[in-house]
């Protein structure tokens, strides 16, 4: 950490008030998120690890019963649960190996003076305007079984339709597209930032040095948009394992829970208390899932830092 | 605390010592709780319905609340009551919801005020008995009164019918005609038949196919769910062989999509809520017939029909606070909104299916059967209904028969057999605590 | 022609360019559809299935339309998806959640900001690791144990339940801190030594060269919550209380007795048209200050 200012130490005024300044300026932030991160993740850790047989008996301790339920091919959780975990880190993925790279590229086309650029960037930054809500029901039109768009265009070329979301094995990637077709004005955003953030002359120098634009870009342009890169991983993973609205609109994880996702799960199954075990060890897990992807992340990118500062 | 506490009870005391005396004039407020899973102008018929019984009951008046979709309603209702809070009085919700409120000790039971009638069974006959179905517990005693109910039918296109050959007056009846009319009718452009089994309930539309094959997934105990049974692997094997035959989309559509997609002409015949009759009717360009549902093989009279009830109830609430004028209030309430006239009424306004026979005897039913008689349908085909799957544990057991289901259905389950047996006894096991009381 | 290729990048131009209008056309073509959709009578669409292929098979459909060649356009579905949900209402609940978060987010950030960055305590490490467990736990996962948490404090079915958890911003401390941190220390010391007392000090120094950042960091909360579904959806139950999202998985949810796409196609942008046309009007400022943000 750096040096500290000496402008917080005592200067004048009441001395109690002095000391007792940064706890104050820190509390209101401190009491929400005790409230709503640090009591609920305890309340759920507590919760994953007791059960009751029926409404209004009392809790029991169950020790790791909970956890095991989920990854038990004989429980009736543990059977679907699994699927789901999959689905996620599919779609998480799925969306991330696509959209990153193809915002990249949106944001180079995008960081020219071409004529229209207004309406260029309009055109692939307005879904991130639309709530998710919205834009998954365009798409579920797009996406409908008879009259959709994508079927209608099918069929006026006769090569058959494609039950889009009712098919276990197109439903995923469907979901997928909504989403890059969601995110990617938004990755963006952020690299046209970055890419603004690069000094001209740096290419002009690599130019007069011969340097082709795939050179250009492999050793200059990537580097340098690491950080950003690393940034947007984190929050695009983030974003994937919060995956709800589209699930509501395009068939709420169905066919056979083959699109379900984590979030979405622990959702549906809120309902039943007499299942708050298990929803909680499934919350407890995706907290960890979480916790560790970003803090591993964020140890990287506090290096990554200091590696550009030195 | 301790103060306001004694002074509460002082007051309760009073009230209880005085209730006999002013039953007569006591003002009443009714909370009345209604969800809509249907759009229409929902609010001002509940609010026509409330000012009607206001002008019989003078002393009562209704507080009609709208609290979202049934799941919210429920939800709603239930954490309302556990925070401590009164809750509502009268409230519609989901008729498979009885034994989840029944366990949480919330509702009170319509028998006792029933039995005060002058001729307690004649007022229980006048319902079609497969809605009382979902309303009586174990041992027959009626808890709720059917309010909203609703039944799938099959609906068929008489134009592609003819098309083909068929006898337009004459829909399939049992399973072995569906699956042959289905091959006449499948071509190119079209399914023969649709059944939304791909949503969030494969297990409403699966229950014809069970019902038909003679084992219903539930019985009139709520400690007893039948998976593992013949009849469903029986019912399995008839979905399997639609979609194997390609007359029907492998894993059923979607439930929306499915109306629309026989106004759209691409399926035949489909499967689906008596509710969608009005979407259908208004914007069918073709002549449209309806039938019972035609899951199950041939009896010796030819027919294999089975239909599961659908819908909602009246429940009547008490979190121990109420007085026994407040009771009777809300049973009449109750009583009013099953009545005739407002059953009439509300099928006139939503599509749902007046549940007791003198209903569809008023006029305002006359009339819509002389324009419309495909509104007949579904009343028949009560004779072939059975309840809706309604257990102890509710929520958990439909989630697990759903899952397995839509699972097999899909063509995502390797082994059937074995996940049938798992979840057969994953429910089981639920249900266990429940037995021999 | 006989232009001269001036450089080798030239060609690489042209397919630039043509990539961006292909992309372009690409991701702008479901709003178009949806526009399309919501302007079709609904059984026309239904019975062609499709909306504008085949448009010589239809008859004038019932009420006011306006032909254009073969086909037909109507504005029923807008009125029909109007009545759906009252969208005013849900727009002033929307506009509502968004500022009354980002008005109490600024000065929570502010000040837990100015403290991580320029005091020393005893405990600080340990309280900026209890800040960062909330950027690592997002609270939208929490989602069961807050709405308990919602229900005990008897605030269920209010606005506030819908701000509550977001009014502690980890994220917003971490930037303001960082930001904070690159503010001269001399600017500080000399408003100290004029006798500027704290809420001085941040008027008149660290907000104002801070701005930048406040303004990306107002562009990331509003957009976020304006878009929110699931918390809106489980801690409110009331069309008062709630905002536009939830109105919107309504208008979906209504069409479960067969989907009325042309209704739902109209809704969807009754909804999203206001934004589109702010997003227009400032897209220079809206652009410029993110790339200006430091969110690099």
């Amino acid at each position: 950490m750096t040096v500290v200012s000496p402008a917080a130490e005592p200067r004048r005024g009441k001395p109690w008030l002095q000391r007792a300044l940064p706890y104050l300026l820190v509390a209101p932030t401190l009491i929400f998120i005790t409230m709503f991160t640090l009591r609920p993740a305890v309340q759920a850790l507590w919760d994953s690890a007791h059960s009751r047989p029926r409404a209004n008996q009392p809790f029991a301790y169950v020790g790791s019963q909970n956890y095991e339920d989920l990854f038990n091919e004989r429980h009736f959780i543990g059977r679907q649960y699994v699927k789901i975990l999959h689905n996620t880190l599919v779609f998480t993925g799925g969306t991330l190996v696509v959209s990153l790279p193809l915002a990249l590229l949106l944001a180079m086309l995008l960081n020219r003076k071409i004529r229209a650029l207004g309406l260029w960037r309009f055109c692939v930054f307005y879904p991130v305007l639309l709530p998710m809500i919205g834009g998954a029901t365009i798409w579920a039109f797009l996406f409908s079984d008879s009259i959709g768009l994508l079927n209608t265009i099918l069929r006026s070329f006769n090569l058959g339709t494609v039950p889009w979301l009712l098919d276990p094995d197109t439903v995923l990637p469907s979901v997928i597209a909504v989403n890059i077709w969601k995110q990617t004005g938004y990755f963006m955003l952020f690299y046209l930032a970055g890419l603004q953030g690069i000094p001209r002359d740096i290419y002009e120098a690599a130019e007069l040095d011969g340097a082709g634009l795939f050179r250009q870009f492999w050793n200059l342009t990537l580097p340098l948009l690491r950080r950003t890169t690393l940034f947007l991983l984190i929050i695009g993973v983030t974003f994937g394992f919060q995956t709800v609205e589209q699930l509501e609109v395009m068939g709420r994880g169905n066919p056979a829970n083959r699109s379900n996702m984590l979030l979405y799960y622990i959702f549906q199954l809120r309902n039943e208390k007499l299942n708050t075990g298990h929803v909680a060890a499934m919350t407890v897990i995706l907290a960890l899932i979480l916790l560790i992807f970003t803090s591993s992340n964020f140890f990287l990118f506090e290096r990554g830092r200091h590696d550009e500062k030195a | 605390m301790k103060h306001k506490l004694v002074f509460v009870f002082l007051l309760l005391g009073a009230l209880v010592w005085s209730a006999p005396a002013l039953a007569q004039d006591e003002e009443i407020v009714l909370d009345f709780y209604y969800p809509a899973a249907v759009s229409g102008p929902l609010q001002e018929a509940f609010e026509r319905y409330a000012a009607s019984f206001t002008e019989m009951h003078p002393n009562v008046s209704i507080n009609v609340v709208f609290t979202g979709s049934y799941g919210q309603t429920r939800e709603t209702v239930r954490t309302e009551i556990e925070g401590g809070g009164a809750g509502p009085d009268v409230a519609v919700m989901l008729s498979v919801d009885l034994y989840s409120f029944i366990e949480d000790g919330t509702i009170i039971s319509a028998q006792q005020y029933i039995d005060l009638l002058e001729d307690p069974q004649d007022f229980v006959d006048d319902f079609f008995p497969a809605f009382m179905l979902n309303s009586v517990d174990a041992e027959g005693n009626v808890w709720t009164l059917p309010f909203q109910r609703s039944t799938p039918i099959l609906y068929y296109n008489k134009e592609h019918f003819a098309e083909v050959g068929l006898d337009p007056e004459q829909p399939p009846r049992n399973l072995d005609e569906l699956i042959e009319f289905a091959e006449l009718l499948t071509n190119d452009e079209r399914d023969g038949i649709q059944i939304p089994l791909a949503g969030d309930f494969p297990s409403w539309l699966f229950q014809s196919f069970a019902i038909a094959h003679g084992q219903n997934l539930v019985s009139h105990d709520p400690t007893e769910a039948f998976l593992n049974t013949e009849a469903t692997k029986a019912s399995l094997a008839a979905i399997q062989e639609l979609g194997d035959r390609g007359v029907m989309p492998v894993g059923g559509s979607a439930w929306g999509d499915t109306p629309t997609n026989f106004i759209a002409g691409a399926a035949s015949m489909i499967y689906h809520t008596t509710g969608s009759l009005t979407f259908i009717r208004n914007n069918a360009t073709f002549e449209f017939g309806t039938g019972f549902l035609p899951s199950g093989p041939p009896n010796e009279d030819g027919e294999g029909y089975g239909a599961p009830t659908g819908g909602g109830n009246v429940y009547i609430f008490d979190n121990g606070t109420h007085s026994e004028a407040e009771l009777q209030a809300a049973w009449e309430w109750a009583v009013h909104l099953a009545s005739a006239d407002i059953q009439a009424d509300w099928t006139t306004t939503t599509g749902y299916i007046a549940t007791r026979p003198s209903a569809w005897e008023s006029e305002a039913l006359q009339n819509l059967v002389a324009e419309w008689p495909q509104y007949t349908t579904a009343p028949a085909q009560l004779q072939y209904a059975d309840k809706e799957i309604a257990t102890y544990r509710s929520i958990d057991v439909q989630v697990m028969i759903n899952t397995v289901l839509s699972d097999i259905i899909s063509g995502n389950e390797s082994d059937p057999d074995l996940a049938l047996e798992i979840y057969q006894e994953q429910i089981d096991s639920l249900l266990e605590p429940y037995r021999g009381e | 022609m006989t232009r001269r290729l001036r450089r080798p990048g030239d060609g690489w131009r042209l397919i630039g360019t043509a990539l961006t209008v292909a992309f372009a056309l690409l991701w702008l073509l479901p709003l178009v559809f949806s526009i399309l959709m919501s302007v079709r009578p609904t059984r026309s669409s239904i019975i062609n299935g499709n909306i504008f292929f085949a448009c010589d098979l239809e008859e004038e459909p019932p009420g006011p339309t306006v032909g254009v060649g073969p086909c037909w356009f109507t504005g029923d579905n807008y009125a029909g998806a109007w009545e759906v949900a009252p969208w005013p209402t849900h727009y002033a609940n929307s506009i509502l959640f968004v500022t009354g978060t980002l008005i109490v987010q600024i000065p929570t950030t502010t000040m837990a900001g100015y403290a991580f960055a320029r005091m020393q305590f005893r405990g600080r490490s340990l309280l900026l690791g209890l800040v960062l467990l909330q950027i690592m736990i997002p609270s939208g996962i929490l989602i069961i144990q807050n709405f308990a948490m919602i229900r005990q404090l008897g605030v269920f079915d209010t606005q506030l339940a819908l701000m509550l958890p977001y009014w502690g911003s980890a994220f917003g401390v971490l930037l303001l801190r960082q930001t904070f941190r690159g503010v001269p220390l001399e600017l500080e010391e000399a408003a100290r030594m004029d006798g500027a007392n704290w809420l001085q000090l941040m008027r008149h120094v660290y907000v104002p060269l801070s701005i930048p950042a406040y303004i990306s960091f107002a562009l990331i909360s509003i957009s976020s919550h304006w878009n929110e579904f699931l918390w809106p959806f489980i801690v409110t139950r009331s069309e008062s209380v709630r905002p536009l999202t939830v109105g919107l998985n309504k208008l979906f949810h209504t069409t479960d007795l067969g989907a009325n796409y042309n209704q739902m196609m109209a809704g969807t942008l009754i909804v999203i048209a206001p934004l589109v046309v702010v997003f227009l009007l400032f897209q220079r400022r809206f652009l410029e200050s993110f790339a200006q943000s430091g969110l690099k």
